[in-house]
This record gives C-alpha cells, sequence and structure tokens, in this order.
C-alpha cells in the first residue's frame, strides 16, 4: 500500500487498487465536452475505473460507457485486459437519460437514417422513427423539426403553423414522400428556395394574415382569403418554388394570359385596378413582414428589401424571379404571384448549396445560397439558362439595371467574388457600363448559353493568364476582362460553378499581385464550391429513372429531360411525361 | 475477446474539393505538392457523418454534394453501438464541434473525423490528411490567403444537421 501512496502524489481520492504489485497509471478519459486526467493502478478493474469516473464526473456508474480502440469496456474486464496503459486515452460516453433534449437532437439524424434503409435502433428513446410515417396530430410538430432542423431555427416558428388540418397532412404527404425517396430528398434539400417553401403553408398563412395590411386586404377582397385558404393552390405555389422551370412556365403562362386580358375593352383598367387593389398592398406588407421576422434573421443577412414603399421597387431581390414581379409582370395575378413574391422575398437561410459562407458579406442577396444554387442549377442545365435569359422581365430586368448602375453596381458588388477586393471593385465599376451593356446584346446571351462558347472563352482567358506570367513585360496594361464584359459578367453568375476542369479562369487578368488575389479568390470560390456535380444528370437521377422505367415509361430520352425539369422530383416528372401541365 | 459482441465497420471517405485541381496547381501556386485539399467523412451504421461550417451533419453515404468519395479508407470495426455513437456526437455538436466553431485551418472536418475514428476505432485517420493545414500555411502563398481561407466554411450540401443549434 505504502508503495502506491508514494509512486502517485496525484491520487487524493479513495483509490482502491486491487492487487498491491500494480503501478498507478494515469489515463487520460476524455468526453466531447472534456477531458480528464485519472489515476488508477494499472490491474485495476473495469468497474474500479468506474468509480473513479463517477466521482470525478459527477455521473453514475450505470451512465458511464468507456471506449478504447473502439471497444467497450465491460465492467467484468480489466483494464491491461484491454491494453490500457500509462499515458493512453479512454473515451467517455455519458448517457443521459432525458429523452427530450435527445429527441429533437438526435431525431433530425434517425430520420436520414431511416431514409438510408437502415433499421438501426434509434437514439435514446422517443419515437423519431416512426414519426417519419405517422399521421396522428401529436408526431408532426417533432416531424417538422426532423427536416427542419437541418434548416435551422425555423423548427422554432413549426410550433406556430399548426393550424388547419388542412396544411397539417399536407405537409405530412409531402415530407412522407421525401422521406420515402432519400435522393429526391437531398436534391430538393439543395434548393433553398424549396426549404423555405417546406416550413409549410399553413405558417406562411398565418404570417400573411397576422399582418394587420393583410386583414385589411382580405377584409375588402374576399378571394384572397380563399386563395391563401385553398390547400390546392398552396401546394401548387410550393411546386412552384420548388420547381424553377415549372414557375417560369407558369409565369409565362400568366403573362400571356394577362396580356390577352389587355385587350379586352376594359381590361386594361381591369389589371390595373386588380393591381392597385391587391398586388401592391400585399407586396409591401409581404415584404415588411418578412423584414421583421425571423425567417429573414435566420439567413444571417440582414433582409434589404424591407421596404415599405409602395412603389415599384427595384431594389435587388435574392431571388432573380424577384425583380421581374416588380419590375415588370406586375400585371399577374394578385393572388398567386403576391404569394410567390413573398417566398422569394424571404431569404433563403440554409445550407449553403455551394459550400461556401464567405462570412457577412452584407446584403448578401446576390451572394445568398438561394443565388448560388441557381447559378449552380444555370450551369448543370444549359436549357434553363436560356429559357431565363430569354424570358421577357429577364430582359426587363437587364434594361432596368443598365439604366440605374448604382443598383447594377450594388448587386454585383455584393457578390462574393468582389467581397473584401476593393481594387476589384472599383475596376469593376469603371467596367459596368460597357458591362451591361453587353449583358443586353442578345449575341452575348447566347454566348452565355453555349457552354462550349463558355470554355473558350475560358481558354482564351487561361492563355492570356500565361502569357502575362511568361511575358509580363509584353501585356502591361490588361485591363480585368481584356475580352471585357462578357467573361466578367460570365464569371459572375456561373464561374462560381463553371465545370472545374478549367482551372485557370481568372477572367480579371489584372497586373501583378492584384491579379494574383484576384485568380486565388476566383479559385477558391472554385474549390469550394465548383466541385459542382461532374455527374451528368443521368447518372444523378439514375434511381429516378429506374423508377420510372418500372413504370412503364421506357423512353429514357424524354424521362431524362422530364427528370432535369423537375429537378428530379418524380410526381413532377411524371405529370409532365403525362402530357398535363405542371399547373 | 468475446466473438458476439456486434461489430460495426468504420470507413473513412476521402474527398478532394479541389477535383484534382490541387494536383497540378499545387507546384505552382504553393510551391510544394499537395496531391488534394481533402474533405473527410466518417462512415458507420449506415450514415456519413461529418463536419462543417453548420455543424456536424449526417447524409446516406456519397449522399453530399461531393458526390462519392475518392477514397475510402477502412478504419476498422468497432463497438461501440449507434445510440452511443449519437449520444456522442449530440455532445461534441453542442460543445467543441458546434458550427461556429468551424476553422477551415485548426478545427475542421478533418479535426473532427481524427478525432470520431478516434473514438470509434482506436486509430486516427492517415497523417498526410490532418497535416494539410500546417503544410498550406508553411508555404508563403498560403500565409498571404490565410486572411480570406480562415473565413471559408466548407459545408458540403446534402447532409442534415445533427443538432438543432447551428451557427446563425
Amino acid at each position: 500500500m505504502a508503495d502506491q501512496g508514494a509512486a502517485d502524489p496525484g491520487n487524493n481520492n479513495n483509490n482502491k487498487p486491487e492487487a498491491s504489485e500494480g503501478t498507478i497509471i494515469k489515463v487520460t478519459v476524455k468526453t466531447p465536452k472534456d477531458k480528464e486526467e485519472i489515476a488508477i493502478a494499472e490491474d485495476a478493474s473495469v468497474t474500479q475505473f468506474k468509480e473513479e469516473i463517477s466521482q470525478r464526473f459527477k455521473a453514475k456508474q450505470d451512465q458511464l460507457v468507456l471506449i478504447f480502440a473502439g471497444k467497450i469496456l465491460k465492467d467484468g474486464d480489466s483494464l491491461s485486459q484491454h491494453g490500457i496503459k500509462d499515458g493512453l486515452t479512454v473515451h467517455l460516453v455519458i448517457k443521459t437519460t432525458h429523452k427530450t433534449g435527445d429527441a429533437s437532437s438526435t431525431s433530425a439524424s434517425s430520420s436520414t437514417s431511416t431514409q438510408a434503409g437502415s433499421t438501426s435502433p434509434s437514439s435514446p428513446g422517443s419515437n423519431p422513427s416512426s414519426t417519419t410515417g405517422s399521421t396522428s396530430a401529436a408526431p408532426p410538430p417533432t416531424q417538422t423539426p426532423n427536416l427542419l432542423s437541418g434548416f435551422g431555427d425555423l423548427a422554432g416558428l413549426a410550433g406556430m403553423g399548426m393550424g388547419s388540418n388542412n396544411f397539417m397532412e399536407l405537409q405530412q404527404q409531402m415530407q412522407r414522400q421525401l422521406m420515402s425517396n432519400p435522393e429526391m430528398l437531398s436534391q430538393i434539400m439543395e434548393n433553398p428556395l424549396v426549404q423555405n417553401m417546406m416550413s409549410n403553408p399553413d405558417l406562411m398563412r398565418q404570417m400573411i394574415m397576422a399582418n394587420p395590411q393583410m386583414q385589411q386586404l382580405m377584409e375588402r377582397n374576399p378571394e384572397i382569403s380563399h386563395m391563401l385558404n385553398n390547400p390546392e393552390l398552396m401546394r401548387q405555389t410550393m411546386e412552384l418554388a420548388r420547381n424553377p422551370a415549372m414557375m417560369q412556365e407558369m409565369m409565362r403562362n400568366q403573362d400571356r394570359a394577362l396580356s390577352n386580358l389587355e385587350s379586352i375593352p376594359g381590361g386594361y383598367n381591369a389589371l390595373r385596378r386588380m393591381y392597385t387593389d391587391i398586388q401592391e398592398p400585399m407586396f409591401s406588407a409581404a415584404r415588411e413582414q418578412f423584414g421583421n421576422n425571423p425567417f429573414s434573421a435566420l439567413g444571417g443577412n440582414s433582409e434589404s428589401g424591407a421596404q415599405p414603399s409602395r412603389t415599384e421597387n427595384r431594389e435587388p431581390l435574392p431571388n432573380p424571379w424577384g425583380p421581374q414581379n416588380s419590375s415588370n409582370a406586375s400585371e399577374s395575378t394578385g393572388g398567386t404571384t403576391g404569394s410567390t413574391t413573398t417566398t422569394t422575398g424571404t431569404t433563403p437561410s440554409v445550407s449553403n448549396p455551394l459550400g461556401i459562407n464567405p462570412g457577412s458579406l452584407g446584403n448578401g442577396m446576390f451572394n445568398s445560397p438561394g443565388m448560388q444554387s441557381l447559378m449552380q442549377q444555370i450551369s448543370e442545365n444549359p436549357q434553363l439558362m436560356q429559357n431565363m435569359l430569354s424570358a421577357p422581365y429577364m430582359r426587363s430586368m437587364m434594361q432596368s439595371l443598365s439604366q440605374n448602375p448604382e443598383l447594377a453596381s450594388q448587386v454585383l458588388m455584393n457578390n462574393p467574388l468582389f467581397a473584401g477586393n476593393p481594387q476589384l471593385q472599383d475596376q469593376f465599376r469603371s467596367q459596368l457600363p460597357v458591362f451591361l451593356q453587353q449583358m443586353q446584346n442578345p449575341e452575348a446571351l447566347s454566348v452565355m448559353t453555349n457552354p462550349r462558347a463558355m470554355q473558350a472563352l475560358m481558354q482564351i482567358q487561361q492563355g492570356l493568364q500565361t502569357l502575362q506570367t511568361e511575358a509580363p513585360g509584353l501585356m502591361p496594361s490588361l485591363m480585368p476582362g481584356g475580352t471585357p464584359g462578357i467573361p466578367t459578367g460570365v464569371s459572375m453568375p456561373a464561374g462560381v460553378s463553371m465545370p472545374a476542369e478549367n482551372p485557370a479562369s481568372s477572367p480579371s487578368s489584372g497586373v501583378t499581385n492584384p491579379a494574383q488575389q484576384q485568380l486565388m479568390q476566383q479559385m477558391l470560390q472554385m474549390f469550394a464550391g465548383g466541385s459542382a456535380p461532374t455527374q451528368t444528370p443521368e447518372v444523378r437521377f439514375q434511381s429516378q429513372l429506374d423508377q420510372l422505367n418500372a413504370m412503364g415509361f421506357i423512353n429514357r430520352e424524354a424521362n431524362l429531360q422530364a427528370l432535369i425539369a423537375t429537378g428530379g422530383d418524380i410526381n413532377a416528372a411524371i405529370e409532365r411525361l403525362l402530357g398535363s401541365q405542371p399547373s | 475477446m468475446n466473438k458476439d459482441v456486434v461489430r460495426y465497420n468504420v470507413q473513412l471517405y476521402i474527398y478532394d474539393l479541389s477535383r484534382g485541381m490541387a494536383r497540378s496547381l499545387s507546384p505552382i501556386m504553393l510551391g510544394k505538392q499537395l496531391d488534394g485539399i481533402w474533405h473527410t467523412a466518417i462512415v458507420a451504421y449506415g450514415d456519413e457523418f461529418f463536419y462543417g461550417g453548420e455543424g456536424i451533419s449526417s447524409c446516406p453515404p456519397g449522399g453530399t454534394m461531393l458526390g462519392p468519395p475518392d477514397t475510402v479508407v477502412e478504419l476498422g470495426e468497432t463497438e461501440v453501438s449507434e445510440d452511443i455513437f449519437m449520444e456522442y456526437l449530440s455532445s461534441l455538436g453542442e460543445s467543441t464541434y458546434r458550427g461556429d466553431m468551424y476553422r477551415l485551418f485548426e478545427h475542421n472536418c478533418n479535426t473532427f473525423t481524427n478525432e470520431v475514428a478516434q473514438f470509434l476505432t482506436g486509430s486516427p485517420i492517415p497523417s498526410y490528411i490532418t497535416d494539410l493545414p500546417s503544410e498550406v500555411l508553411s508555404t508563403p502563398f498560403g500565409q498571404i490567403l490565410r486572411p480570406i481561407l480562415d473565413s471559408i466554411h466548407i459545408a458540403p450540401p446534402g447532409g442534415n444537421v445533427i443538432n438543432g443549434g447551428r451557427n446563425v
């Protein structure tokens, strides 16, 4: 006994070493939160070790789980049996018995594991796995946190939304659908628009209704409240939000319908009236609302659109379809567009699809994850880009941008590419008018939609770059955008997600150091974000294709197109294939 | 040891975030050869776990936007059951591996993977991965880039964040 006492000065507990020949060893016990050094006899048993630990960590012995080298230490074992020697580290997990805290935190992961098909027992108690399929009223409130916790703090708002049964069912249906198809879920989650919408329509409705202006509006125009109460319509809107291609179609349809309306005598006035009566107040109400509410705060970006003014707003909204609402197609039906705008007016909050979160970049509208995912989608689907650019509203947005250089510069400055680099910003600002003009040039547009042309441009840039490094004296004043406008413009929307095969694609080939910096930024953007899927859509949609095949849709080409257009959503793809309008 | 203990396989998924660019460009840019910018994740119990700017996330294996991994390393087997592991992860996610604790150089996905690997199997992950930050920082270029890089949080999308708290 005396030996041990002398050998271990640090021992001030009732350490009861078993046999007297064992020397005391110091073992580090590490929990996720902290670590302690415990002195114990070399040949002590695990039980004794746990006694020590329970004293030190203030936990009950049966709550302790000790792990060493991947093995769980059982009470009957001895330390030496596991090879635990002096100076080694043993891991400790203290089992907590409370279920509520863990339920919401682990339910997200257990729902993932349920998706993945594995039937591994879910974590401490509760019923996370059962909530995925349940239809009863009680679990859905925890169900929403499952997905919403992945979307960050929207979970808190989930409680608000549990209103009428209609919406709960709707939501559950959606969630169940998503749960059953993990592939689809992960793809959908990539799109922050969806994430917003997924915080159920009821919630939106609640929020919309809570605004006194809206209430007034609803009193005056009962059609609006009908619209909000109609789950069908809400679901449609959600589908729209989720599927940009579909949304465009819808918009175009509406535009067409409305322009027809115009030609009816008295129609134009009716439209105007509709707009002023309904849409404007709705817009401004919604905007106010979203300016002040937790949603936008969650995005980490301060909502810049919180302008309660009633004039047409040219401020950049977080979504390219936003500006079109305010600057052009404003005569579209107040209802649907209203709700669409409200969705687009919110800052998408969550998983940054391109994996970049360059700190806080101020009015991060343009660099918001939504924008970036948009860009990524664009680059993947040149057709989409084509559509987008040729859409009439895009034109008008370009026009308004070019007419209002301040606006444009603001928008562009927010791009992460230029953040923190005032030199580049200045250069760009001076180039702005030229750039904008070129954006308007239909040729430029067609170039942008042509990936091969893009690559060629990139190669030119690259060549110039190499030339510069090789023979710096030769090109002393290669202004950024030696091929002005276009490539810079390209780098802005698409550079972030251009196929990463082209390394030195820095568009801004300035001189020496600033150029290096810019190059670096560009490349970093691409490193972190440019690792966009280089898989073809075919590979990505493989499982969906198989499913469609199994269902009897044998036209692979058409299936693929449909899947691409709907972003992997099987049901929507089927609708498309069947020829019905995805309205 | 008793053979009827359930063992779970643990793997390390290694992704090259630069998609090969680092291998070709690093000699030029940094002056030393880096074969990749490694992002790693632990795959166990049928799920992939990784740490990023949002905290600890999980997804089906290979289910992030990065696609399938470039390399898979078998780390061994563990006796730790899934619920104990999830508890462990929750605690980690609330303390040292919250989203806002992410630091590209000192406390990143690979730090996390290393720690989890040791927890589960007792062995660390290959050192060329954990040495990457110091390799980069030891070049003058890395030093210059440091302020920019520090603000980058890598968070490959496609995962669910495990704990409810996230950095806002």
